[in-house]
């Protein structure tokens, strides 16, 4: 199970450094935008309003966005741990912090409930300049570690501090798990209300489980597993961590619309 | 937990859906009209465009064809890297366009090409 996840992050993650390295040689004029989904909710309100695109936004993006939305309805956020480079990078790291600490570290859950309400503010900040200050035009690049980093720091709208972004994140990927995914990305937050709903969810067997509470400590979303009947959280990416941990077989189960 | 097998099954099946609905619609990028009245008679040609990736690029293109006499409009169509012009045939002509977006640009001493038909 972690074995197929991981392949398919890695297919992924390479995708996105091979349009790298081919950029950097000169073999595409593609980069890691090419391939958002975000951009397709960015180019949604100039095409609607205005029938046409900003930037280098096209009909792909559109139809990015419009599979993640059908994505994150049928499987919650697995977008985050499955596809997303950028929640790749930062799950390994996260668990090679682990690996140093013994345990994930974790800001107090008081903290932790207010930062989570961060990615909704830079989701209203960044939609909301890009559509009227900025004109449309990406202005947000210089601060997307996205595209900070899978340009390889040299994407023409980076500025020269964003490079501290970039390694900040990394850096701080090492100090609280997930931390770009759970207080920052837009991405995320746009995703929450369908991650909610998702079809797709675990559920906990109070039968077989014996409240041991080794999946709480697992999770990289610091979603508490025992004790929830059905993992309805927003933040659950399907990463199943929490059942390859699980000692008791059955006790986590997947369902799909509640079977 | 043969479940888990839903999900990497949506993610292909959603790419494979993205990639066989994006050509469904067709939207320009830049469409830009650069005569008040149309001549009578009006052509148009279509070039693929090296360098034409993004809706400023298409204005540069714009700039760059708009001193052409007899160029009526122009749609850019970013994806597919597409610059439709439409001309006054009795004023020029398709090689002239291409010749006028083609030139470099100078730019304190230096000169660059941004743009570059594919032919
Ligand atoms: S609850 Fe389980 S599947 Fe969901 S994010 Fe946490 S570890 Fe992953
Ligand atoms: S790891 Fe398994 S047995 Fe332990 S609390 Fe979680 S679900 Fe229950």
């Amino acid at each position: 199970m972690r074995l197929l996840r991981t392949i398919v992050q890695t297919l992924f993650l390479a995708g996105v450094v091979a349009v790298l390295v081919r950029g950097m040689m000169g073999l595409t004029t593609s980069t890691c935008e090419t391939y958002c989904p975000f951009a397709g909710l960015v180019a949604l309100y100039p095409l609607l309003r205005f029938n046409t695109y900003t930037c280098a936004m096209n009909e792909f993006h559109v139809a990015l966005f419009v599979s993640l939305v059908a994505l994150t309805l049928v499987t919650k956020k697995s977008f985050c741990s499955w596809v997303c480079p950028l929640g790749t990078v930062q799950e390994w790291i996260g668990k090679a912090s682990r690996e140093v600490f013994g345990r994930y570290v974790r800001p107090p859950v008081a903290v932790d409930r207010i930062l989570l309400n961060l990615k909704y503010v830079v989701l209203v900040l960044v939609l909301g300049l890009t559509w009227t200050v900025w004109q449309g035009d990406l202005g947000f690049r210089a601060y997307d570690p996205f595209y900070i980093i899978f340009t390889g720091f040299r994407g023409h709208e980076t500025l020269s501090f964003s490079i501290f972004i970039g390694i900040g994140v990394l850096v701080a990927a090492f100090f609280v798990p997930m931390v770009f995914c759970r207080y920052l990305c837009p991405l995320s937050a746009v995703m929450d209300p369908m991650s909610r709903a998702g079809f797709l969810r675990l559920r906990r067997n109070p039968g077989r489980c014996t409240d041991c509470g080794i999946c709480d400590e697992a999770c990289p979303q610091g979603i508490p597993v025992a004790t929830a009947d059905e993992v309805t959280a927003r933040d659950c990416t399907n990463c199943l961590e929490c059942v390859e941990v699980c000692p008791e077989k059955g006790a986590l189960e997947l369902t799909l619309f509640g079977k | 937990m043969k479940k888990v097998i839903v999900i990497p099954a949506a993610i292909l099946i959603l790419i494979l859906v993205a990639f066989a609905t994006m050509g469904a619609y067709r939207v320009p990028t830049l469409v830009v009209e650069f005569v008040e009245k149309r001549p009578a008679v009006v052509e148009s040609v279509e070039y693929t465009v090296d360098g034409l990736t993004c809706r400023g690029k298409s204005r540069g293109f714009a700039g760059m064809i708009s001193g052409v006499e007899g160029v009526v409009s122009l749609t850019t169509y970013v994806r597919s890297n597409t610059a439709i012009v439409e001309y006054d045939p009795t004023l020029t002509d398709p090689v002239e366009i291409e010749t006028a977006f083609e030139g470099p640009i100078v730019h304190e001493d230096e000169e660059y090409f941004l743009f570059k038909a594919k032919k």
